[in-house]
């Protein structure tokens, strides 16, 4: 009787209401030339809200937290190397063009429009080998693995907890072998 | 202006002075609070307001003012929840210790809970349907025909001109294929560009070639630009040079806008020029210009939609930021309900249990102790009240203190006086007996227990029925008639029976009067004068035996010479004569012989010395008078009971020897000559006496006998001179001790001598 009236309540409170399955984050790290890149990929990272909301001419920003880190058994694992990355798009319904940027650290790496709904889609969702880390701070024959977190601003926040629960996480491990 | 402040109230003890004030708490600080409140409120319609302004992105809605008014939702909600279970657990634990109003305030913050959280829950139910609905209503069918076709139709316009301008980039790159771009001469290339400009199909023509060293402008070189009139001033070429650098590069969007301000929108268009060849020789970017009222209106057209459906893509995170605010205010008023109610109760109860608290001190005797009040109000008034008269009580007490300690040190005294005064009476010879004015005895000490054979049970009987005895009526009618007699009273021989002995007895009755002059009953003096009675007659009779022995011892020897003369005168005589004479002679000389003897004794009796006592061993004493006896009286048994330790007794040994020999010899002639004596000797250890009884088996002495047995000249034998008890007796008191006489049991008498040790 009680864990029912709890469960009525949780529901009411819209605890679960938007409690929606994160998208897909395939991450593919590589090491090549002494560097270590990562390519990765949010899969339906544009859902119907975003793209609502890219359509309404909102200014939507992906952001790519990306952690290159050392595994380990005893203790906290180690970060070797992290980055931010950010795509975003405004959509202007004017001329119908997608004025796209991507910034590394907060720093501007392009720019440029279209009026190509999937090449928007690709820039926001779709990174190829980013230089992540140079092999140098790499130990041979070490654990790593890759770990990307993603979320979008604005995001469609509910009251009762606004707080985030919308990230989509990926991780990929590799051994470093020079 | 009078003061309301809080009234702030601590016990402390009087004397003590007041500690500094302390720093209010900030739950005790009403204005601090509302201060708190109202710039919490002033902040949150700030951000509301400032999130409608268009300088603030949709993230600082999403990000910035849903999560405050959400944290600020939680922390009222915990506050809420803090207060109302703080405030329960310590009702639980004021119920269980039975403090004083503990229920009450419950009840004051329940009461105060409920009147605020029905009305508030009501008005968040309704207000929060009514942002729901009313957030619905922003968005309804036509207006979204309305905005999305108004959208369409800029857009589309846009798209259209946009389309045109890219169809003559691309017809006039065509038209310039085989013009040389390299040639100085650029008139022809003007002659060919101009008609399009000068007709307005077009408002800007310019032409690029792909640059002859690295560096100029990318990989293009402007060639000639050809530009209408209408062309609003300020424009630059950036953008155009930016497009044709990026047709050249391959790029799939040739087009761009270029905004004006409220000037309007510039479109462009480029077309990258081929040799027939085939090989790129040049750009050409065509402009195209919408005036700043057109581009203005399409923008607005626009703007709207797009502010439209961004209200709808955030109506969430809105309809949350409204909400929360709302729950907020909610969640505001119920802590401040709470809190109020707290606040309220803990200045109505709070002076109340501290008044309570020190009352209850005074009332455990710590009259020191004082409530401290801060304010000026009923409460203040009431605390001041409550001090003085703690003072009054101290000081009342104090005095009290003073008074009991006196009065104590004086029944300490009183009670000391009592105890000697009861000592005194119940040590001294003479007999008290007080009777209150009711004529109930109230005291009687041992000595008048003794003197009047009465049982000290007697306390609190009417003395009139006390002295209803026969031998105690004399003592009655001296009691009746206390008082009346306007001089001091004057002592009043009384004789009385005790044990079948005469008892003289000196009393006094004396009327007690109490204050105002009333009876305040009456206080009877008792001495026995029996040993004084007897001292004087022991007196009066040594006298008559001096005077008995010298009157009558001085004619006896004349009468004695006389008949020895007339016997010696009649020797010669007839014998008729002679015998007659001499048997007159010898009477008389006998009878003169025995009335010397008798004289003899008189004068003895008369004349006996002061004892001179020595430490004497008085069982052996008594042991060696008693073998005097052994083989004279075959017929007596003499039996000695000489209890074990007895002390040396200061005597005088002969005296004490004629005294056993007489009592023995009195016991001899009692059981004639045939019986059985005991003589027996123990020590009295609580009245430091010797006891010495000589007792005999036969037949006794009457009561009325007793009494005359000591006094000079009397005898129950009918012979001797009636002078030995009495001389027992003077000897005995000679040595401080007494004699008496008693029933033996079974039968005969029991003569007990007591002796200091």
């Amino acid at each position: 009787m009680t864990r029912n009236l709890l469960v009525a309540i949780l529901l009411a409170s819209g605890v679960f209401v938007h409690a929606a399955e994160p998208p897909d984050l395939s991450v593919t790290p590589i090491a090549r030339d002494g560097q270590v890149f990562v390519s990765f990929e949010l899969s339906d990272g544009l859902t119907s809200e975003v793209q609502d909301a890219i359509q309404s001419g909102l200014a939507t920003t992906f952001s790519y937290d990306v952690e290159l880190r050392h595994g380990s058994a005893a203790w906290f694992d180690r970060t070797v190397a992290a980055l931010t990355i950010t795509a975003t798009v405004r959509f202007d319904n004017l001329t119908r063009r997608y004025q796209m940027s991507r910034t590394l650290d907060g720093r501007v790496e392009d720019a440029q429009p279209t009026e190509d709904q999937d090449a928007m889609r690709r820039w926001m969702t779709r990174f190829d080998r980013v230089p992540l880390s140079a092999t140098t701070s790499l130990e041979t024959n070490g654990e790593y693995y890759v770990r990307v977190r993603a979320r979008t601003r604005p995001h469609n926040a509910w009251f009762v907890w606004p707080w985030d629960r919308a990230s989509a996480f990926g991780h990929a491990k590799f051994t470093f072998i020079q | 202006m009078t003061r309301t402040a809080v009234t702030s109230i601590t016990s402390r003890p009087a004397g003590v002075p007041p500690p500094a004030p302390a720093r209010r708490p900030f739950r005790d600080n009403p204005r601090l609070i509302l201060a708190g409140i109202g710039v919490l409120l002033v902040a949150l319609v700030a951000i509301v307001v400032a999130n409608r302004s268009p300088r603030f992105s949709p993230d600082f809605l999403t990000e910035f003012v849903l999560y405050a008014l959400s944290a600020a939702d939680l922390t009222m909600l915990v506050a809420l929840v803090f207060v109302l279970a703080r405030n329960i657990v310590k009702l639980v634990v004021e119920r269980r210790h039975a403090l004083p109003f503990a229920r009450f305030r419950a009840k004051l913050v329940a009461l105060l809970l409920v009147m605020t959280l029905i009305p508030a829950m009501l008005v968040l139910g309704v207000g929060s349907e009514l942002i729901r609905t009313s957030v619905d209503r922003w968005f309804n069918e036509p207006m979204d025909e309305i905005l999305s076709s108004a959208n369409q139709i800029a857009g589309d316009y846009y798209q259209e001109r946009q389309n045109v301008v890219r169809d003559h980039a691309a017809r006039i790159a065509r038209t310039l294929s085989t013009v040389d771009l390299t040639n100085p001469d650029v008139r022809p290339i003007r002659d060919l560009i101009a008609p399009d400009v000068t007709t307005q199909r077009v408002q800007m023509v310019q032409v690029y070639r792909t640059a002859a060293e690295v560096g100029s402008l990318g990989q293009l070189d402007p060639v000639v630009d050809v530009a209408a009139p209408a062309l609003p001033s300020g424009y630059s070429r950036a953008a155009a040079d930016r497009l044709a650098g990026q047709a050249l590069g391959g790029a799939r969007d040739t087009r761009s806008v270029e905004t004006l301000g409220t000037s309007g929108d510039l479109l462009h268009a480029a077309a990258v020029i081929r040799a027939p060849s085939g090989h790129a020789t040049g750009v050409v970017v065509v402009t195209d210009y919408l005036t700043g009222e057109l581009a203005a209106r399409s923008r607005r057209m626009t703007h709207a939609f797009e502010s439209y459906n961004q209200l709808r893509v955030l109506k969430r995170p809105l309809t949350g930021v409204y909400l929360s605010f709302f729950l907020m205010v909610t969640l505001t008023i119920l802590v401040g309900a709470s809190w109020m109610g707290l606040y309220i109760a803990k200045r109505i109860t709070r002076p109340v249990q501290m008044l309570a608290a020190a009352a209850r001190e005074i009332g455990a005797g710590r009259l020191d102790q004082r409530v401290e009040a801060h304010g000026y109000d009923e409460f203040g008034q009431l605390v001041d009240a409550f001090n003085t008269m703690a003072a009054e009580l101290a000081t009342s007490r104090r005095r009290v203190e003073r008074s009991t300690i006196a009065l104590e040190r004086k029944h300490l005294e009183g009670e000391a006086r009592r105890r000697y005064t009861e000592t005194i009476l119940e040590r001294i010879a003479t007999g008290v007996v007080s009777i209150d004015a009711a004529g109930a005895i109230t005291t009687i000490n041992t000595a008048a227990a003794r003197l009047l054979s009465l049982d000290r049970s007697i306390v609190g009987q009417p003395a009139k029925t006390v002295f209803e005895r026969t031998d105690l009526e004399p003592l009655g009618r001296l009691l009746a008639g206390a008082g009346r007699a306007k001089t001091e009273p004057a002592a009043q021989e009384v004789a009385i029976a005790r044990e079948g002995q005469e008892v003289h007895l000196a009393a006094v009755a004396t009327a007690l009067v109490g204050e105002g002059g009333a009876a305040d009953g009456v206080v009877l003096v008792i001495d026995d004068v029996t040993p004084l009675i007897r001292a004087q007659k022991v007196a009066a009779w040594r006298e008559v035996a001096r005077r008995l022995a010298h009157e009558i011892k001085n004619p006896l020897t004349p009468i004695q010479l006389s008949a020895e003369r007339l016997r010696r005168h009649f020797s010669a005589a007839p014998p008729p004569a002679k015998a007659l004479v001499d048997e007159c002679t010898t009477t008389i000389v006998g009878e003169v012989e025995s009335l010397k003897g008798l004289v003899d004794e008189f004068s003895q009796f008369a004349r006996m010395p002061s004892p001179r006592t020595v430490p004497t061993d008085l069982a052996q004493l008594i042991a060696d008078t008693l073998a005097l006896y052994d083989g004279l009286f075959a017929h007596v048994r003499f039996e000695k009971r000489f209890a074990p330790g007895l002390p040396l007794v200061r005597l005088d040994g002969e005296q004490i020897r004629r005294v056993i020999i007489n009592l023995v010899d009195n016991a001899v002639e009692a059981i004639n000559r045939q019986g059985h004596i005991v003589v027996e000797a123990e020590h009295d250890k609580a009245n430091n006496l010797v006891h010495v009884v000589v007792a005999d088996d036969g037949p006794g002495i009457p009561l009325a006998e007793r009494d005359k047995l000591f006094l000079p000249y009397y005898s129950t034998k009918g012979r001797g001179s009636g002078l030995g008890l009495a001389i027992v007796r003077r000897i005995i008191a000679e040595h401080g001790g007494s004699i008496d006489v008693g029933d033996n049991m079974p039968s005969g008498t029991r003569f007990t001598i007591e002796l200091p040790c």
